[in-house]
């Protein structure tokens, strides 16, 4: 458990994950309160990371449910093994028969044999998904429901009787509640609303793209051995691609990425040869290169200026407004 | 601060935020475990707990700074003020208010100062900020409507504080403290300061009404330009407006498909396939190991656009074109055709450039065919009908986009009744109202008969009630 919001910060942190007050805010509160954190924020800004570097700081084992178009219950709670049930009618047969040895009407028969359907219908045959997973488990865990905006409005429904009380009820089995409330977290691309019953039962974390001091900060930590020059330029070119009007922009997983091939390529500065030929690394849109090449020259050339600038006076630091929440 | 939060909970709803019970209780549990006295925690808190929705977060973050923070800080300059303007005239405010205090202490008899009065004298700000909100709370400043409010509210909520009483009481201490033989000089600063005071208030109410009034209007500015966008007519839209738009017709685009794969997987599963259910098991000596289901067919719809691009439906078209093209993003089966009087297939120019490039190109005929004549909706029906019938099949979608207005040429309309044959369904989006079809150039009275629905689609409005129409 985090003992307060700086705490929170500072593990974080440790596992290499910077992140602002307001993240840190919101896993503590969250960690305090119980209750699920529902993460939403363009892709690739470390809404999944966040859950995990929470997972590896808590100590907690992490149970991920990636949810797609389609997914139902039987993927995502548990499943009877049908198979396994077969298969042990196969072997059992003889036992089946010494059971039945003195059944003389078929009443009798059939009253034996329910007789062993707890035998069938029990732990032994449930095939656990994740969210049984995260309610069975005996260790203390965190349940990661990742892109739940992806998964069809029946399932949520669904997903909010889980998440409301820790408990699942099979009914052949019984009600299973949680032996430990595990911590919950749902990522969101916002490619669809979720409900406002279960907007209601989770705290709200919104992240955003970092500015510029965040991500040459989140650059070193996770590319270790880059130029802290070329990390500030590198910074500064993905800010300003992002303001382009892109189909598709650029996130902090396309930084880094990026930062690794220039590293392999040995680059210790941007120029525009170099940026035009590595821009496939950032941009996934054959329209968008096209656009960011049409701007690949004013994107280096105020940052040329700037060097010229910086070069008479120190830079100022950057007075904009956190984005970070 | 109970109160405060509750307050500031409306002002959120007021503001089209919506904020549960559930979830304002949610914020006192969270202000619970969190130290007091941070801002930026405490903004975190309430942001967590009571903003569900991305796109209220600026609207949160703005009424924030506007409740929390903007009216106690005035009331702090005004005192500030008026504390410097007094030691600009060589007095200084601690030892003064020292003296005066002392001076208090040595009166005889029990001086019944009124709370605004000590309030006031001790320049407790935070009781003063609770005494202005209560006050103002009765005199009824939340109801503050417009500009010229601001006197009468500011007015109001002074006589409810009684700040006249209060200043009749200290200027009688003051008399009080001379006669008790208070050297002149003090006793007139005092006056002075009293007066001062009496000023920073009355600025301080004066700015917790105007904070009042912009809190009130935030939400109607708001609201009103969200309402508006969605009752304007396409006709009147400005380009910058449609470029607003885009994200709410996104959204639209987004929903038919989410609307539509619900459909699908209700129908996905079928009956048990016991011919390839039994084949599939023989490797287990028949007995069924696996279970094999029919699949239903998937209906995968499939959509064809005419767009019209004439200059008379010119902005209509630009944000019908926006539909289109987010319409497009969701479907993989889906023909885009614009047409003015010849008719241009714009499918492939919509999938490789962005929406503005796409748009513009679109307007200008996309490479394909001469937008300066005069619409002609028969000949365009026509070459269709020639050249890509084939592109129509029964799980097609017909949808046009236009105003019927057919400069009196050749509907045609046998055309489109031809279509209609081979397509599911046949969809009209006209952006005039009924009462105009089939006056003066309008030809729509004309295709009326050969289509399956026709509907006026002049906002977005009308347009979201349409596509629930459509795919349910």
């Amino acid at each position: 458990m985090f003992e307060s919001v700086e705490d929170v910060e500072l593990r974080l942190r440790e596992q290499g994950y910077i992140c602002g007050k307001n993240i840190a805010t919101v896993v503590y509160l969250a960690t305090q309160l119980g209750k699920p954190v529902l993460v939403e924020g363009p892709a690739g800004v470390g809404k999944t990371e966040l859950a995990k570097v929470v997972a590896a700081a808590t100590g907690r084992n992490l149970i991920r449910l990636q949810c797609y178009e389609g997914l139902d219950e039987a993927k995502a709670l548990y499943e009877w093994e049908y198979s396994k049930q077969l298969l042990y009618t196969q072997i059992l047969k003889e036992k089946f028969a010494e059971t039945m040895a003195g059944a003389t009407t078929l009443r009798d028969a059939a009253a034996r044999v329910a007789q062993e359907d707890s035998v069938f219908f029990s732990d032994r045959f449930i095939v656990a998904r994740p969210l049984l997973r995260a309610i069975q488990a005996e260790e203390l865990t965190l349940l990661l429901i990742d892109e739940v905006d992806k998964s069809d409005p029946e399932f949520e429904a669904f997903l909010l009787e889980v998440l409301s009380d820790f408990q699942v009820t099979v009914p052949e089995v019984g009600t299973l509640a949680a032996r430990n409330i595990p911590f919950v977290f749902l990522t969101s691309n916002d490619a669809r609303e979720m409900s406002d019953a279960l907007k209601r039962r989770c705290l709200h974390l919104y992240i955003d793209f970092p500015d510029e001091k965040a991500e040459v900060e989140i650059l070193d930590s996770k590319v270790p051995g880059i130029d802290q020059r070329l990390a500030q330029e590198l910074v500064g070119v993905m800010q300003r691609l992002r303001k382009l009007d892109l189909k598709k922009t650029p996130s902090i997983a396309e930084t880094l990425d990026w930062a690794r091939a220039l590293l392999v390529l040995n680059a210790s500065e941007l120029d525009e040869a170099l940026v035009g030929e590595t821009l496939n690394v950032i941009l996934k849109y054959e329209g968008d290169i096209r656009k960011a090449e049409g701007e690949l020259g004013r994107l280096i050339t105020r940052k040329t200026e700037e060097k010229a600038e910086t070069a008479k006076t120190p830079p100022p630091p950057p007075a904009k407004k956190s984005v970070l929440h | 601060m109970q109160k405060k939060i509750i307050e500031f909970t409306n002002l959120l709803r007021k503001s089209g935020v919506r904020v549960s019970m559930a979830e304002s209780i949610d914020a006192f549990q969270a202000l619970d475990e969190l130290p007091l006295g941070d801002r930026e925690l405490f903004q975190g808190a309430l942001r967590a707990t009571m903003v569900k929705r991305s796109e209220d977060i600026p609207t949160f973050d703005q009424l924030f700074e506007l409740y929390w923070s903007a009216f106690y800080d005035n009331l702090r300059d005004a005192f500030d003020q008026a504390g410097e303007s007094m030691s600009g005239e060589g007095f200084d405010l601690e030892t003064l208010l020292g003296q005066i205090l002392e001076g208090i202490g040595s009166l005889e008899g029990d001086l019944d100062l009124s709370e605004l009065a000590k309030a006031l004298l001790t320049q407790d700000l935070s009781q003063l900020e609770q005494m202005i909100r209560d006050a103002a709370g009765q005199a009824g400043v939340q109801r503050i409507e417009n500009m010229l409010q601001l006197g009468f509210f500011t007015r109001r909520t002074m006589e409810q504080l009684n700040s006249e009483g209060a200043g009749r009481e200290l200027r009688d201490l003051a008399q009080q403290l001379r006669e008790s033989g208070m050297p002149d000089a003090q006793v007139d600063a005092l006056l002075e300061l009293i007066e001062k005071f009496l000023e920073a208030l009355r600025k301080g109410v004066r700015s917790y009404t105007e904070r009042e009034l912009q809190q009130q209007n935030f939400d109607y500015m708001e609201k009103f330009r969200r309402e508006s966008l969605l009752e304007k007519s396409f006709y009147n839209l400005t380009e910058d407006e449609i470029k607003r738009m885009r994200e709410v017709v996104n959204r639209l685009a987004q929903r038919i498909k989410n609307v539509l794969s619900i459909r699908k997987r209700r129908q996905k599963r079928g009956k048990l396939d016991l011919h390839t259910m039994l084949r599939r098991n023989m490797a287990h000596g028949g007995v069924p190991f696996e279970m094999v289901f029919k699949e239903r067919r998937k209906d995968r719809p499939k959509l064809v656009i005419l767009c019209d691009v004439s200059s008379s439906v010119a902005n209509v078209s630009r944000f019908m074109l926006q539909f289109v093209y987010s319409l497009q993003e969701c479907f993989t089966k889906i023909r885009s055709f614009v047409f003015v009087a010849e008719l241009g297939e714009v499918t492939q120019v919509f999938r490789d450039e962005d929406i503005n490039a796409a748009i513009e190109k679109a307007l200008d005929g996309g490479d394909v065919i001469n937008v300066y004549t005069r619409s002609n909706f028969g000949q365009a029906f026509h070459y269709f009908w020639r050249n890509y019938l084939s592109a129509v099949d029964h799980r097609t979608t017909f949808l046009i986009l236009g105003d019927a207005r057919n400069n009196y040429n050749d509907p045609r309309a046998w055309c489109l009744r031809e279509i209609r044959t081979k397509a599911k369904n046949v969809v009209w989006l006209n952006p005039e109202s009924p009462s105009a079809w089939g006056f003066g150039d309008s030809v729509m009275d004309k295709y009326l008969p050969q289509i399956d629905a026709a509907e006026e689609c002049r906002n977005l409005k009308q347009l979201s009630r349409i596509i629930d129409k459509l795919v349910l």
